[in-house]
């Protein structure tokens, strides 16, 4: 009984297992397929026969070449294979098939070849294929993406960097190549800052070692040093480089060249210093006609024949006094209407810079009947800045002060300084600015003056000047009292560091 | 020199201006006073007869077109004359004061003498 039991069970549980393995080799996702030494089907699992779109039927019993098209057999070396495997009893390494079966769309599978033993002895073989389409279709795609996020980096017009967290250059695209002069290879054993000028050293270091506290990217214009010894206007924008679990990796570098912004500028400046010359035409003129009328009246009495030795002494004076007084005005105004060529910063004496300012706008300002009234602290007011685009700020707040007191008043121009600041405030007691137009005076084109009589960039380019100083400039207007505007800069001793 | 002629005003904020103009109009055998303002020059009619007034067209504390007309409210027939830097020969609003008979004549700085020695003949009330 005992044994009739055991027996029993031992069959009940071979039955299990064949059931069991029946079920998971038709529940696997790869074709199974076995194959004896006559290279005929012995068996074949129901993923192959529906990726084949066949039937048992139509494949048990039957040869491999009648199965497979013969086309892949004959590529592929099947047979041959097979074969090789039953007669070594080894297994054959993988390797990669395209299987088209007819009304499916062609699918790529990874097959590999393993003996089939039984008792010692190599029945057959099985021959066992997964379908790949998928992953090679996505290997596919992911190399596609790398390659076009590779190409957008070295088709951009700007120049894109990564550095590792300490800032040695990693990758560089063609644009920091054509822009710099040094190739990828080069600069890559190079760290950020050695392509700065010594003065942005500091404080690109400073970014780099607090960029991943940073919620945001980070700013900064600095100049780029080329291979060839010069150096480009480049304003850049750090950003740290997370991995999955946002660990800063590195830091990503994009970096716009300005030159061609500018010579832009420049052009708008210098465009803008001549607009402000008319505006103050007739002043000069008349200032100018002045001490020429007095060179001319004295040269009159001159040729007189009666005149007594003293009298035309003081002809003679007053002729010399006069071209001189002419001659201050014109070089003023040549110096103002210079154009600036470059945008270097060097150490400017803001007081002079202002009092010099002042002077050009004195004879527009006396024609109006308005009264210039200034004060200045006794140390001198250095700031590191270009000086003509600093005068440019001071002449158009002036001109604007001026425009808005037609029938005159004062004038305000206060200078203050303490360690860390310079503070300009130019005050006016003309029409003022409405609450409702005040938040738009610093927008490019805005303006209230007649056509023809305003361009409406003054106080954009006002902003945009104090801003590349990194200062600020603000406006505060009591509609019909008067406006104050303050221009803050920072301060430098002329003994160097802030 | 006629004693009881009348002087000839300038009024000019530069005083090498006022030099220069009391030179020219003493050579013509008029006598001259001057102020540097508006406000000097009105108080100088006030107290005197002018045959005649020169005046720039921007004063410190107003204009001299603003001045010819406060001088002409009180004293309709004073030759006023502008000598400025400012305007010039065609400017619309010289043409239009010369119309409307405000100023008798312009002069634009730097001038000959002689100009001033013409309009001196023409217009100054003897």
């Amino acid at each position: 009984m005992e044994d009739k039991t055991l027996k029993a069970t031992g069959r009940d549980l071979s039955g299990r297992y064949e059931q069991l393995y029946a079920m998971l080799l038709d529940a696997i996702p790869s074709s199974v397929l076995l194959i004896d030494q006559n290279m005929c089907i012995v068996s074949a699992n129901r993923n192959f026969l529906e990726k084949g779109r066949r039937t048992l039927a139509n494949t048990i019993g039957y040869r491999l070449e009648e199965v497979f098209p013969t086309v892949i057999l004959d590529q592929m070396d099947i047979t041959k294979r097979i074969h090789q495997v039953i007669e070594k009893n080894q297994p054959a390494k993988g390797e990669r098939m395209t299987y088209r079966a007819p009304g499916v769309p062609i699918r790529i599978y990874y097959y590999s070849i393993l003996p089939f033993t039984w008792q010692g002895q190599v029945e057959g073989a099985v021959l066992l294929m997964d379908d790949v389409t998928e992953q090679v279709r996505l290997s596919e795609e992911v190399r596609q993406v790398e390659r076009h996020l590779a190409s957008i980096v070295e088709s951009a017009s700007d120049l894109v960097l990564s550095t590792d967290k300490k800032g040695r250059i990693l990758t560089w695209n063609a644009a920091a190549e054509r822009l710099s002069g040094y190739l990828a290879e080069e600069a890559r054993e190079h760290h950020f800052t050695d392509f700065c000028t010594d003065e942005d050293r500091k404080d690109i270091r400073n970014i780099f070692s607090r960029i991943d506290t940073r919620k945001h990217a980070q700013m900064k214009e600095c100049p780029l040093r080329t291979a060839k010894g010069t150096s480009i206007p480049v304003s850049w924008v750090f950003s740290p480089m997370k991995d999955s679990s946002n660990q800063t990796l590195g830091i990503v570098a994009v970096g716009r060249d300005l030159t061609e912004q500018r010579k832009l500028e420049m052009e708008l400046h210098q465009s803008q210093k001549f607009a402000a010359l008319g505006v103050m035409a007739g002043g000069i003129a008349h200032e100018i006609r002045n001490p020429l009328t007095i060179c001319s009246s004295s040269a009159q009495f001159l040729m007189e024949e009666d005149g007594t030795p003293e009298f035309r002494l003081e002809c003679v004076e007053k002729i010399h006094k006069g071209i001189q007084r002419t001659s201050a005005i014109i070089e003023n105004l040549l110096k103002y209407s210079h154009p600036s060529t470059t945008t270097r910063t060097t150490l400017v004496n803001l007081a002079s810079l202002i009092r010099e300012t002042m002077t050009l706008v004195t004879y527009h300002a006396k024609i109006l009947k308005i009264e210039m009234i200034s004060s200045f602290p006794k140390e001198p007011v250095m700031v590191q800045g270009v000086a003509t685009l600093l005068q440019q700020v001071f002449m158009n707040l002036f001109l604007n002060a001026i425009n808005a007191m037609p029938d005159g008043g004062r004038l305000g121009i206060d200078v203050k300084t303490d360690r860390s600041e310079v503070r300009v405030q130019v005050t006016d007691t003309g029409c003022g600015i409405s609450p409702r137009e005040i938040g738009k005076i610093f927008d490019p084109f805005y303006t209230t003056s007649i056509v023809g009589q305003g361009t409406g960039l003054g106080l954009s380019l006002c902003y945009s000047i104090v801003k590349q100083h990194r200062g600020t400039i603000e406006a505060e207007s009591v509609e019909g009292r008067g406006s104050v505007f303050t221009v803050t800069l920072p301060a430098r001793f002329s003994g160097g560091e802030p | 020199m006629n004693e009881k002629q009348a002087p000839i005003l300038v009024v000019d904020d530069e005083p090498e201006m006022c030099w220069i103009m009391e030179n020219i109009i003493r050579r013509t055998g008029f006598t001259c006073r001057t102020a540097t303002s508006a406000s000097e020059a009105i108080s100088l009619t006030k107290s005197n007869q002018f045959g005649m007034a020169f005046l720039d067209a921007k004063l410190p504390d107003i204009d001299g077109l603003d001045l010819a007309r406060k001088l002409r409210k009180t004293n309709a027939h004073l030759p006023i004359v502008i000598v400025s830097g400012y305007f010039y020969q065609d400017d619309p609003t010289i043409e239009g004061v010369l119309r409307e008979g405000l100023i008798a004549a312009f002069v634009g700085k730097p001038f000959d003498h002689d100009e001033i020695v013409s309009v001196i003949t023409r217009h100054a009330r003897r």
